[in-house]
Parts: C-alpha cells; structure tokens; sequence
C-alpha cells in the first residue's frame, strides 16, 4: 500500500452536462444552465430558478426495478457510479465482494418519492403507501443501492453532515483505503427540486428568491442575494495508488489532504475562521504550503456576510498568496446541488489540473472582494494543486486539496 | 365475490410494484421459480399484496408475504379470497 489516495473513475450528473466530458466542456466555457423551475407544483412557490438535470432519462441509465423502487437522487447516484466504474474499470479485479465499499453523502434525502407517498397517505389513505417509502426516502438509500447493484460489500458509508460532508465522504473513503480496503465508490448526488423540498428550502434566508437566471446567483458582488439551488452531483472511484498501479488503471489526480470543521447554523461570521483552519488542516494533511495552492474552487455561497467570511478566511490561511491565487465559483452556472456542489467542485478541479485551465464563474462580472476570481472566460495556468472549499447551511466546512499524480 | 388472482394480474402487478418485469407466460410456465430469481424482494411482495388489497377491497389473511414462489404466492392469496368469499 502507498498510503496515497488516487482518482481513478469521475461520473458526473449535472445540470451542465452528463458524463465528466460534458460537464468540462460547459464548465470551461462557462456556460449556465440556471432558469426556472419548470416542475408542476412549483408555480406558487417563490422560488423560482435553480440548475435542473433536464437531459436525465431514468429508464436509460438505470434498471426498471431500480426506477420503480428508489428515488430521483438515487437514479442520479446510480448512473454517476456507473459513469465512474466504466472509466476506471473494475477496481478490485480477483478480489473479493467485501474488497470494495461506497459511501455517499446526503442531504436532503429522496423527496420527490416521499412526496409521492405522502400525497397518497394523505389523498387516499394510508393502505396506498408502498413499502419502498420505507427505504426510497432515507439519506442511506443511495449507498445501499449502488452496493447492492454492483455487489460492492466492503464498508459502506453515509456521511449526513451537511453540504460540506461530500468533501467529508472523500475523507471517509481515504480512511477507508488506508485500512486496507481496495477501492470505493464515493460522492453524493442530490434531488431537492421536488415541490417539497423546494417548500422546506423557504426556511434558508439564504435561498435567493430572485427570479432571473442572470441575478439569482451572484457570488462575491454587491448584488449577492444568496444561492440558486441545484440538484445532481458526482460519483468517483478512489482507490491506493498502488491498487490502480497493480491493475494498470489511470489515476487522475490525488486526494491530497481534508479537514472539517463546525461554526454553527447561518452563522456566516464565524465561518471565517472555521474555513481558515479547515484549509490550514487540508494543506497540513497534504503537507503542502499555502503557496503550493494552485486554484481555489470557492464555497460562494452568495450572501455578502459569507462571502466576506471566505474571502478572509483565504486570507488567513494564505497569507500574500490569497491575493494572488486565481479563485473560481463554476457553480455559479449551475447552482448549489447541496452535498453533491462540493463534489462537482472536485470533478471540476480535477479536470482544470488535467487541463492547465482555471474554468470561469458564470454571471459575476464585479467582485467587490480582495481576491483574483476568475470571470468572463476560463483562464490558463499551470495547476498542479487544487483547493476545493464547502460550507454547509447548518454550520459545517470543509477543505480538500487535490493535487496531479 | 371477489375475482381469483391470476398470472396475468401477478404479471402487471410486479412490474407496477417493484419495477419487476415477468411475462404472464413465464409465471404460468414456471411457477415455482423463485421471486427472489426474479429480484423480488420481500418489501415487493408487501407491496403487491398492499396493492391487491385496495383493489379487492378486503384484506388477504394468512401467510401471502412468507411466499416464495409465484405458485404458493397465487394459491395462498386465492384461498384468502375464497374464505373471504
């Protein structure tokens, strides 16, 4: 064993785009996808624009039954795992079922079914529930499915701290690996677009209301009004270096360090100094310096107090080199997909170190902080070390660091 | 009186359920293979039996969700009915 978590499989379901070569092309152009919501239910809701997965066709990438019993965010993680195995191939050939595991990270659960189930309970009694109710909603769903799906029997995982757990869950896996377990299928993809969940997003002061694609998401400007939500998100395939070396696999890139730390619900103030430490620790994990740190994948949340929070804590942690490393928000274009952002975050840094190009933040044209955000189009730079940064609306942070092989 | 279950009805009923595709012929030809072959799982059957329930109007006593075949499945719920009946 190296001890040195590699990148071997990336599959993305994203609103810009299915598969890792979609999502780069639209990424790098930076292209957006954000408009309104055109889901039935949502017309009295005042929440109106979000990054949906339009080109997603549940029948043709995932089997009938699987359909039929679980939700849309498992469809998601599902063909996303898949995407990711097809890349890197089986990841522990002659090995045993209990040789690889999965670990996803959840937030908001299967709400499109729930919400199914619950309209009959209430509609027409609770005789018309079905039992997959019992399993469909549930934050473990998507786990246990893809481990049963692909016979992967090793220890599984779900880690349910906020949206800043899918960097948590890259963390998870790495231990994992470090135990001795050959590979894992780790990532998050989420399905908040439900009428729902959408209702249950109105309680986030967060949540931008605004109701033009253009303006809803505006990151590190002074028209910040708060974050346009997604869904989707990213599966990978990470596994010992010595492990994808063995079986002749490509690694793509190192998952180099993490750190997590807690401030508290909405408390965007004190997020600075979380966020400083938790990329203190990655860099530290990864025993890197702050000048090693080639592009940062910000949180951005959206809101002036958090913005303002994480472009301190860069500079905390960076010191001088916070002014002078190009930052990036690609999901600006796509909106927050919750515990599945952080992870698009990482499919996308780890596509801007394969391509020597920093990919643009859609939408934002002035930034009114003191760091070098990358807007208008992609930029080219030698990247050797990426640091993926996410906070969660309940109080989490956490920081990775991903570097080229 | 309420209508015996058929293969056919068994048939539509596991692919609304659980998403399990199984021909009427199929059942008919093979009525001991297994559910679990087919990748029924025991929520399926509940499912089914919930959904046969409402569309019978009565509830099927005995014990339906311990079957393991399509046969026992279709003669354990028949004979509910014609109790019931």
């Amino acid at each position: 064993m190296s001890g040195r978590t590699v990148i071997t499989g990336i599959g993305v379901v994203a609103p810009n785009g299915i598969g890792a070569d979609a999502f780069w092309k639209a990424t790098k152009e930076g292209v957006s996808v954000l408009d309104t919501i055109g889901r039935d239910g949502f017309d009295g809701l005042p929440l109106r624009i979000a990054g949906q997965v339009r080109e997603f066709d549940a029948t043709a990438m995932v089997e009938e039954r699987y359909v039929v019993q679980t939700d849309r965010f498992t469809h998601f993680a599902m063909a996303a795992a898949d995407l990711a195995l097809a890349q890197s191939g089986p990841p522990a050939p002659g090995g045993s079922p209990l040789d690889v595991a999965v670990v996803t990270a959840a937030g908001s659960g299967g709400g499109e079914f729930g919400q199914r189930e619950l309209q009959k309970l209430w509609g027409r009694g609770s005789r018309h529930v079905g039992p997959y109710q019992s399993i469909a909603w549930f934050y473990a769903a998507s786990t246990g499915q893809i481990s049963i799906r692909g016979g992967f029997k090793g220890p599984c995982g779900v880690v349910a701290s906020d949206e800043a757990g899918g960097l948590d869950a890259l963390a998870h896996a790495r231990r994992s690996l470090l135990r001795g377990t050959r590979a894992v299928v780790v990532g998050a993809a989420e399905a908040p677009l439900a009428p729902y969940s959408g209702v249950c997003q109105l309680g986030y002061e967060e949540l931008s209301l605004v109701p033009d694609a253009d303006r809803a998401y505006l990151p590190f400007t002074t028209s910040a009004r708060g974050f346009a939500p997604a869904e989707g998100g990213a599966m990978f395939v990470v596994e010992d270096e010595q492990n994808a070396a063995d079986r002749g696999a490509t690694a793509r890139a190192v998952v180099a360090g993490h750190a997590a730390t807690f401030t508290g619900a909405s408390r965007w103030a004190e997020s600075r100094e979380g966020l400083a430490r938790a990329i203190r620790g990655a860099l530290g994990d990864a025993r890197l310096a702050p000048s090693d740190v080639d592009v940062v994948f910000a949180d951005a949340l959206g809101t002036p107090w958090a913005d303002r929070a994480e472009a301190l804590a860069l500079r905390d942690a960076l010191g001088p080199h916070a002014s002078r490393v190009p930052v990036t928000a690609p999901k600006t274009g796509t909106g927050r997909a919750y515990c599945g952002a952080p992870l698009l975050d990482t499919a996308a840094a780890v596509l801007a170190l394969e391509h020597d190009t920093v990919p643009p933040t859609p939408h934002v044209h002035e930034v009114c902080h003191d760091i070098d955000l990358v807007t208008e189009r992609s930029r080219p730079a030698e990247l050797r070390t990426a640091l993926v940064l996410s906070r969660g609306l309940m109080g989490s942070n956490a920081a990775l660091v991903v570097t080229t092989p | 009186m309420n209508s015996q279950l058929t293969y056919e009805e068994l048939s539509g009923l596991m692919r609304s359920s659980a998403g399990v595709r199984v021909e009427q012929a199929t059942l008919e030809r093979d009525p001991e293979t297994p559910f679990a072959e087919y990748g029924l799982d025991s929520l399926g059957l509940l499912g089914i039996i919930g959904e046969l329930e409402n569309r019978r109007g009565t509830s099927i006593a005995g014990d339906v969700d311990g079957c393991r075949t399509p046969h026992a499945f279709v003669d354990a719920v028949n004979a509910s009915l014609a109790k019931g009946a």
